[in-house]
């Protein structure tokens, strides 16, 4: 037994957003895969668990300005849609990178974002895709970026009785792509010692990079002061976005890795990602 | 709070009402006595209570009984037929890929989910779709080698 606790499946997300308002200590159970590790454990033991799978409008990826990713859907569903590997394979990549496959087969996108953890693999991509979440609440539903939800370690923006429906890629703009890069101990699954994802739109030269495991949250880099062009100097462009980004985070040594070993690894992966986006070989020619 | 459930366990309807915190690895075990599942961590990072739930792999550690409620759920008990061995158990035998035991069902559920979806799976794509159950005696390099055998023979 996992704790005493009860169980309620939402029909529609009115009826989610109302059980988790009217019950002290309810919790959203998505895939439930860091949820109930921390209910085993004792951390913060809900009174009621809140499924959201029965929610249909929750379990589809739709095409809508972009693509929608319901708050059901799970990850392996996410890593394997052509459309998402093929507009974002940030994403996709990252999506793939979560625990294993069984794992994957549970856990959803929008928990991975909703656990706030700082190394939680979906967030780069997210960042730099200039993604959004939908949240439902009692009123209208709102949406705000990725990166106002996760506010500190495991805490997010979300207010009592809100809810994750979606999360919502705006549209791939052409000829853009996007990369994810995750530093683990071992082959297998893995929490990252250093995850980043980089975006770069080789017509206007922009360049977004966001860190994941390197301080209380993900982080999007500052842009560089120039648009990058393709044939600019691999080396210059990594050395002037590794002086961003080590003022940028602020990591901690863990069982994973020291701090100092974060921030070297940071400079190794942030070259390989721009070899990756400006698509050179790993000469750096 | 008691749950009336109603699950199919290897083709059969089971019905039964569960505390909402029985997970279904305990519902599976201590109910059906369906006990091929195993628990090894209990945090869904060994892959031991590894089970297919309507076709695909999970940890039924991390699976609430009440949540498989209307749905589908395949156990390693639901290999053999008629008292004849699975293509894919008897692979494991021949390849010497079971030693103490306690990784095989969660192993073989890994498996069979992989020749569903993948009839000609890759090394790597073995080795990818078996990186969620941990074994630590008989050694992966005979469990490869028994789920090539099982692909190449077809059927699994």
């Amino acid at each position: 037994m996992l704790g005493n606790f009860d169980y309620a499946r939402a029909g529609s997300v009115e009826e989610g957003c109302s059980l988790l308002a009217g019950n002290e200590g309810a919790a959203v159970l998505a895939g439930g895969t860091d949820l109930l590790v921390n209910v085993r454990n004792g951390i913060s033991p809900p009174k009621l668990l809140v499924d959201i799978k029965g929610i249909a409008e929750l379990g589809r990826i739709s095409e809508e300005d972009g693509i929608r990713i319901g708050a059901a859907v799970p990850l392996n569903v996410v890593a394997e849609n052509n459309k998402i590997r093929k507009g974002y394979p940030a994403l996709a990549t990252a999506a793939g990178a979560v625990g294993s496959y069984q794992v994957r087969n549970r856990a959803t996108l929008a928990g991975n974002l909703g656990n706030a953890s700082p190394a939680a693999d979906s967030a780069p991509p997210l960042y730099v895709l200039d993604a959004r979440v939908e949240i439902a609440g009692t009123g209208e539903r709102r949406t705000i970026p990725v990166r106002e939800l996760i506010v500190g370690v495991k805490r997010t923006s979300l207010a009592k009785g809100e809810l994750i429906t979606a999360v919502l890629l705006p549209p791939a703009r052409p000829g853009a792509r996007s990369a994810f890069l995750k530093k683990q101990r071992i082959k297998g699954h893995d929490l990252a010692v250093v995850n980043m994802a980089g975006y770069y739109d080789p017509s206007s030269g922009e360049l977004r990079v966001a860190i994941g495991s390197c301080a209380v949250t993900p982080v999007l880099l500052p842009s560089l002061p120039e648009p990058v062009r393709e044939d600019d100097p691999l080396d210059e462009v990594a050395g002037a976005l590794d002086k961003i980004a080590q003022e940028a985070v602020s990591p901690i040594d863990d069982l994973r890795g020291s701090a100092e070993y974060r921030r070297a690894m940071i400079a190794v992966y942030l070259r390989r990602l721009l070899e990756t986006l400006l698509e050179r070989g790993s000469d750096g020619a | 709070m008691e749950h009336e459930i109603k699950v199919t366990v290897n083709g059969k309807v089971e019905t039964a009402s569960v505390p909402a915190g029985m997970t279904l690895l305990e519902f599976l075990r201590e109910r059906l006595y369906l006990t091929g599942a195993k628990e090894g961590c209990g945090i869904g990072e060994c892959g031991a209570c590894t089970v297919l739930l309507d076709g695909v792999p999970v940890t039924s550690c991390l699976v609430l009984a009440v949540e498989a409620d209307g749905r589908e759920v395949r156990t390693v008990e639901g290999e053999a037929t008629d008292g004849e061995l699975s293509a894919l158990q008897r692979a494991f035998i021949e390849e010497g890929a079971v030693q103490c035991g306690f990784c095989t069902p969660g192993m073989i559920m890994s498996a069979r989910a992989l020749l569903q979806r993948n009839p000609h799976p890759s090394d790597p794509e073995i080795r990818e779709a078996i990186a969620g159950n941990l074994c630590r005696c008989t050694g992966y390099e005979a469990i490869v080698r028994a789920i090539r055998r099982a692909a190449e023979r077809g059927k699994g």
